[in-house]
């Protein structure tokens, strides 16, 4: 499902983000990536959705090269790929359901798809009945799980997950891992960048770490380390 | 198609209202800019009617002094027969002149009553060649000295004067150039504020998958939107003034008969100058928020 091939990014011709990042998923994985802080995660995850290009290797996602893929190719790309965050970027003058449908609309789908699919994915992340309701009156975690939602509607084959627990306190972030595990189940594939210990360490899964953009471990069903 | 072309319109309207003051800076520049351009193009059409007009028609007129006798009006028509500068040339006699007299002041016959036929002076009505003015200055100075002649006139410094005015008013319409500059830019500037307010939803359409065009067409409509306000503003006050024009100017003059009647744009010029307003705001509104939203969207 994603190739990350020998890749390097340097920011500003001096910072290397990323060195020679090599590593397969198969569709359906779940791994974590976890590292310090400037460690490349994030640089990662901006690199399968193609928010940036490499300076060196290349990246497959579901088949193709998206360092090759054309200007106008890359909105096609990203319907394929989920986006959630540690500040849930949530539009606060829309509600819970706005939130949700926007992602659909502003991809084109028409009305009589998005009342039907807005609902089942809020009852999904257990928004049922919070439609109504706008972000800021909301929880911090049912603020991501419409994020999730927004994410998640248009079934995508994977999910970037960028820290997503890092604004929640651990019994919500548990509740938001058991979501995203449901969501894995379906089959799509979720990488997730992470600080939080006790999470990797429950969720036993793949880990990537990474040390100053260098990959210096990469193991099934590890633990934070 | 339908829920997007409905997404399109509400949330440009929704733009246009969030950013009022500048909508309205935005549309009075594009209004002012356009009005210019649009009374630049209908004053020279005017003029330019009203010198066909002239050219064409009566260039020297030869008054006769009332008393000439017949001989010499002879050899004032023998010489401008023979004279290979005048294409044509007319005889108005006493019967004609008073006609004239009655046509010039329709609403005081008096003054008919006061002046008898044999008081009028006749006259030639010259057209010459050319309207070069050397030529027809010299004809005039020649016709000036000729016996029994009381004056002679020639239209020709009134052409002269009209084409002095036309060509002034290339600077008008260079200041529309600078201030249809100064309308795109705002316009322009419009687009990027716009496009600043809702950067995080933005961002979210493009996380998405929202394409360029998607994102971009709310904003380019709203350019184009301002620019055909403007235009459609601009082409109002234009044809307040065109009427205002003829019926204090152009009717005015045809009462007194001074010879102004074709000193106005035809009404398929000014349609046609409309026409082009409303292109030149539409195109213009486009293209300036396109530029803004691509380098927006790009960054």
């Amino acid at each position: 499902m994603i190739r990350v091939d020998n890749v390097t990014k340097v920011y500003n011709g001096d910072v290397v983000a990323l060195r020679d990042a090599s590593f397969d998923i198969p569709k359906g994985e779940f791994v974590f990536l976890v590292g310090a802080s400037g460690s490349g995660k994030s640089t990662l995850l901006r690199l399968l959705n193609r928010q940036e290009t490499p300076e060196k290797g290349d990246v497959w996602v579901a088949g193709k090269n998206i360092n090759d893929l054309a200007g106008y190719k890359v909105p096609y790309l990203r319907r394929n790929i989920g986006n959630i965050f540690q500040d849930y970027k949530l539009l606060t003058n829309k509600t819970v359901f706005e939130n949700v449908a926007f992602a659909l609309e502003v991809i084109g789908k028409p009305k009589h798809v998005i009342r039907q699919q807005v609902p089942a994915i809020l009852e999904l992340v257990g928004l049922a009945g919070k439609q109504d309701r706008f972000p800021h009156q909301l929880s911090g975690g049912e603020q991501q799980r419409v994020s999730i939602a927004r994410a998640f509607v248009n079934r995508p084959l994977i999910l970037l997950a960028d820290e997503p627990t890092g604004n929640l306190d651990p019994t919500t972030g548990e509740g938001i891992m058991r979501l995203l595990d449901r969501i894995n189940k379906t089959g799509t594939t979720v990488v997730m960048a992470t600080h939080d210990r006790t999470i990797v360490n429950m969720m036993r899964r793949r880990v990537i770490e990474l040390d100053r953009g260098i990959i210096v471990r990469d193991q099934a069903r590890g633990v934070y380390g | 198609m339908l829920s997007r072309i409905g997404y399109v319109l509400r949330e440009t309207g929704a733009s246009l209202r969030r950013n009022l003051t500048l909508t309205l800076a935005t549309l009075l520049t594009v209004l002012v800019a356009l009005s210019l351009v649009g009374l630049s193009i209908l004053i020279q059409r005017g003029m330019s009617n009203q010198l066909v007009r002239w050219e064409g028609g009566v260039e020297i007129s030869i008054f006769m002094n009332p008393t000439a006798s017949a001989d010499q009006i002879d050899k004032v028509r023998r010489d401008l027969e023979e004279n290979q500068f005048v294409r044509r040339s007319t005889y108005v006699d006493k019967a004609g002149a008073a006609e004239e007299v009655r046509q010039l002041f329709p609403r005081t016959p008096e003054i008919l009553e006061a002046v008898t036929e044999a008081d009028l002076p006749t006259s030639f009505r010259v057209v010459p060649t050319s309207t070069d003015q050397t030529l027809v200055s010299t004809l005039v100075a020649r016709f000036q000295r000729a016996p029994g002649v009381m004056a002679v006139y020639s239209a020709n410094e009134v052409i002269d004067f009209l084409r002095n005015v036309s060509s002034y008013l290339n600077w008008a319409l260079a200041l529309a150039v600078v201030l249809g500059l100064g309308a795109v830019l705002l316009i322009w500037n419009t687009i990027r504020t716009a496009m600043f307010a809702r950067r995080r939803e933005i961002e979210v359409m493009k996380l998405v998958g929202a394409t360029n065009w998607f994102i971009r067409w709310p904003f380019m409509l709203e350019g184009m939107i301002l620019g055909f306000l403007g235009a459609s503003l601009a082409s109002a006050a234009m044809w307040g003034f065109n009427q205002l024009w003829k019926s204090r100017v152009i009717d005015e003059a045809a009462r007194t008969n001074l010879f102004l009647d074709q000193l106005q744009a035809t009404p398929a010029q000014v349609n046609a100058t409309v026409l082009i307003l409303l292109v030149v705001g539409t195109v213009a509104g486009a293209v300036a928020s396109a530029i803004a939203a691509t380098r927006f969207l790009d960054v």
